[in-house]
């Protein structure tokens, strides 16, 4: 077993709660130097309380806690305080002290009793340039906007100067420009001052975006720990937060990313007796359609899609009845055979603005094929045909040649109002 | 604009006393002019030779009625300007003053139940203030656990914990007189408060109380920041928070004391003191104690001025002025809570 390491925090087997109401329920973890460990669950999971009892705020009942070491429980709250640094919450101080006297506050926990030695100024002051609130050094805290106020607060934890870092939801108040710019000060502390940074996140991207190791709570237990990738899972989301969302790698970073969207209640592959609607997507571009047919209540169908397309994703998603086939194949024959009949069968195709290649061309020809034989087609043109044909012109033709016996639509909400709502 | 008002406002606070000192020793049935004052002063002091001219009727007056007088004010006025700055951190709340949430009353009942049980002749004052200090700081302990709820005091809780216990005070203290017979007169004056002719004696049995609760004031003054965090925070940066709060309930409750046991119940100075300079030096206790010190210290000596010379030959009780300046600002101040309150919630 691998020593425990002496700069890190670590919680091990920890009971914790407040009076007879038990919060924390056997918790292990640990926190590494150099790394942001995340902190996610749903609300009342345990998060808060583990920070408070890492920060010598709660005691165990059971279990023991190390903070660089030391069981902060052994010692002087002056001395833990060197130790943990807590960026809580919320701040909400009796008076109206300006932003430079609360970050100086921070360096409490080092400081003689009376007034701010040189090294205090100097911390307080890099403190405050980190946290981007030097210009705010004067004014009255009461003056300040909830994330000018909560950059104060992150910077009077900054003062503290602490190996360990605990932040509960730095980012709430933050607007998107100041959240990136916090989320990368926190972690420049851990990967180049190598401190041990735990960060409480409620958003499950930027927790997967910004973290090194992930732990999850839920009932005051850990139910998964470890890198995103391993922590951020579809069955994790609907585990612990009771949501089907879908999990894919986010296209920047390659973590894994969350996507939430409102339930989708015709959501059966072929209800009875409903219109079917077939919809020829690719490259996400038939996804908002095959969403608003399935909302109006259509039974929707879609393909020939290839596996690993956005559009497949949603299709599968939404539960639709589907032709798929490999990525980046070409359709097969079969396939072929397939659609065609699927697209006679519905009483409505919608061909969106896909990009159309040698890959799945074999579509347009299917759709053309129904329009010829008195089949309802409706295309959906927002890209012009020719900045979207990698076919070398065979998809342009084909285009124009349904354009000339189906209708043309230049909008979602266009198509949609044709069609009208089913009931 | 902000930083050389809270450069310069300690300086002018010191400048200010002085000339209240001045001001309070020139009034009275004869008038002393300030120069006379300062050259006896100095002369006194051994820094300067007798001044020539001036009567030894004028000597007498300043140094045995005016100076111990004004030194007395200027301390009851120090003490309870610094008491209710440490309260106000404390209970995290701007509306706390010793007189509010019922520590004076407290601090009477103390000094009354020593000088029935007829031991306030043995005990001296000393006594009294020691009897004084042990009744402000059960006080203290009992509002201040009766108005806690949450993270922080609320105002409505703080005021009626204070008024009950108070109350509860009051009805002690009217027992106390029923049973007292001939001392009534000097109960009397603990429930009106005034600075009366008592001299050299009250300075000196206050001097070391106020001393010593100033000294505590100043050494947690830092950790009075802290504090007005809330409790969290405060241990979050390092403040052994439960053995803190002790200590400095005691030290509000040795300034009340002390400066009740020699001038009755005064209130409002508490309250207001730190309420105004908190806008004139900001939040930061490091200045705003020393600052609450000197003006707390420079109001009451002018408000004891003004009780002794509005209505000559008659004194007010200097309570009763203090009140008419402090009442009104105290119902301002709630009113502007509350709605503050309001649009909070």
């Amino acid at each position: 077993m691998r020593e425990p390491e002496p700069r890190g925090l670590e919680l091990h087997v920890v009971h914790a709660g407040y009076g007879l109401r038990p919060v924390l329920a056997g918790v292990s973890m640990r926190a590494e130097p150099g790394r942001v460990t995340g902190l996610i669950g749903p609300n009342g999971s345990g998060k808060t309380t583990l920070v408070r009892v890492a920060s010598r705020g709660l005691r165990p009942s059971a279990g023991s806690v190390t903070v660089a070491g030391v069981d902060p429980y052994a010692v002087s709250a002056r001395l833990s305080a060197r130790i943990v640094g807590v960026v809580p919450q919320e701040l909400a101080p009796a008076f109206e002290y300006t932003v430079l006297e609360l970050v100086l506050m921070g360096r409490a926990p080092h400081r003689s009793r009376w007034g701010a030695g040189t090294e205090d100024w100097a911390h307080a002051r890099r403190a405050m340039g980190a946290a981007n609130v030097l210009h705010l050094a004067d004014r009255p805290i009461g003056e300040l906007s909830g994330g000018e106020r909560q950059r104060a607060v992150l910077a009077q934890a900054l003062a503290q100067d602490t190996p360990i870092l605990l932040l509960d939801e730095p980012t709430t108040h933050l607007d998107i420009r100041h959240l990136v710019e916090i989320l990368g000060l926190v972690r420049g502390l851990a990967r180049d001052e190598g401190r041990t940074v735990l960060v409480i996140f409620h958003d499950l991207n930027l927790a997967s975006a910004y973290c090194d190791e992930i732990v999850a709570l839920s009932e005051g237990r850990v139910v998964a720990a470890g890198s995103p990738e391993h922590v951020i899972t579809r069955g994790l989301v609907r585990d612990v937060f009771g949501l089907e969302a879908d999990v894919a790698p986010a296209g920047v970073t390659g973590r894994p990313s969350v996507v939430l969207s409102p339930p989708v209640a015709a959501a059966s592959p072929n209800p009875l007796g409903a219109p079917r609607a077939h919809v020829v997507g690719g490259a996400g571009r038939g996804a908002s359609v095959m969403r608003a047919l399935a909302e109006r209540g259509f039974a929707v169908s879609t393909g020939v899609l290839h596996v690993g397309d956005t559009d497949a994703a949603v299709a599968e998603r939404l539960n639709l009845l589907r032709i798929s086939v490999p990525p980046f194949s070409i359709i097969d024959a079969a396939s072929a055979r397939d659609v065609r009949s699927m697209m006679a069968e519905a009483s409505l195709v919608v061909v969106c603005d896909a990009p159309f290649g040698p890959g799945n061309v074999e579509n347009l020809r299917a759709a053309l094929h129904v329009a010829r034989s008195g089949g309802a087609v409706a295309l959906l043109q927002q890209v012009p045909i020719e900045e979207r044909d990698f076919t070398g012109g065979e998809a342009t033709a084909l285009w124009r040649e349904l354009a000339s016996c189906a209708t043309t639509y230049g909008s979602v909400d266009a198509v949609l109002g044709a069609v009208g709502p089913r009931d | 604009m902000r930083t050389i008002r809270r450069r310069w406002a300690i300086p002018a606070l010191g400048v200010l006393l002085v000339g209240a000192v001045l001001a309070g020793v020139a009034f009275g049935t004869i008038g002393i002019a300030p120069a006379t004052s300062v050259r006896l002063m100095l002369w006194k002091l051994h820094l300067a030779h007798r001044p020539a001219g001036v009567a030894e009727s004028t000597a007498v007056i300043l140094f045995q009625l005016r100076l111990p007088r004004v030194l007395l004010a200027a301390l009851v006025g120090a003490a309870l300007a610094a008491a209710g700055t440490v309260f106000q951190a404390l209970f995290r709340n701007p509306m706390a003053d010793p007189a509010i949430i019922g520590v004076s009353s407290g601090a009477a009942l103390g000094a009354i139940v020593v000088i029935l049980l007829g031991a306030g002749e043995a005990l001296d004052a000393m006594g009294v203030s020691a009897a004084a200090f042990v009744g402000a700081l059960l006080t203290a302990f009992v509002v201040y656990r009766l108005a806690r709820l949450g993270p922080s005091v609320q105002v409505a809780t703080l005021l009626l914990s204070g008024i009950a216990v108070a109350a509860i005070v009051s009805a002690v203290i009217s027992l106390v007189m029923t049973f007292s017979g001939q001392n009534i007169r000097s109960i009397y004056f603990w429930l009106l408060g005034g600075l009366g002719a008592r001299g050299w004696q009250s300075v000196i049995a206050a001097l070391p109380f106020v001393a010593v609760g100033m000294a505590l004031a100043a050494a947690s003054a830092p950790d009075l920041n802290l504090i007005a965090l809330g409790d969290e925070r405060a241990a979050q940066l390092g403040l052994p928070v439960d053995r803190f709060k002790v200590v400095t309930l005691a030290t509000g409750s040795l300034l009340t004391a002390a400066a009740v046991s020699v001038s009755g119940l005064i209130g409002f100075v508490g309250l207001m003191t730190p309420h105004i300079l908190r806008l004139v030096v900001g939040a930061d206790h490091r200045r705003l104690l020393p600052a609450s010190i000197l003006g707390g210290a420079s109001f009451m000596i002018l408000a004891d001025l003004v009780a002794r010379t509005a209505v000559r030959p008659e004194e007010i009780p200097v309570g009763a002025v203090t009140a008419v300046l402090g009442g009104p600002f105290f119902l301002y101040l709630l009113r502007r809570e509350r709605r503050a309150a309001g649009a909070r919630a």
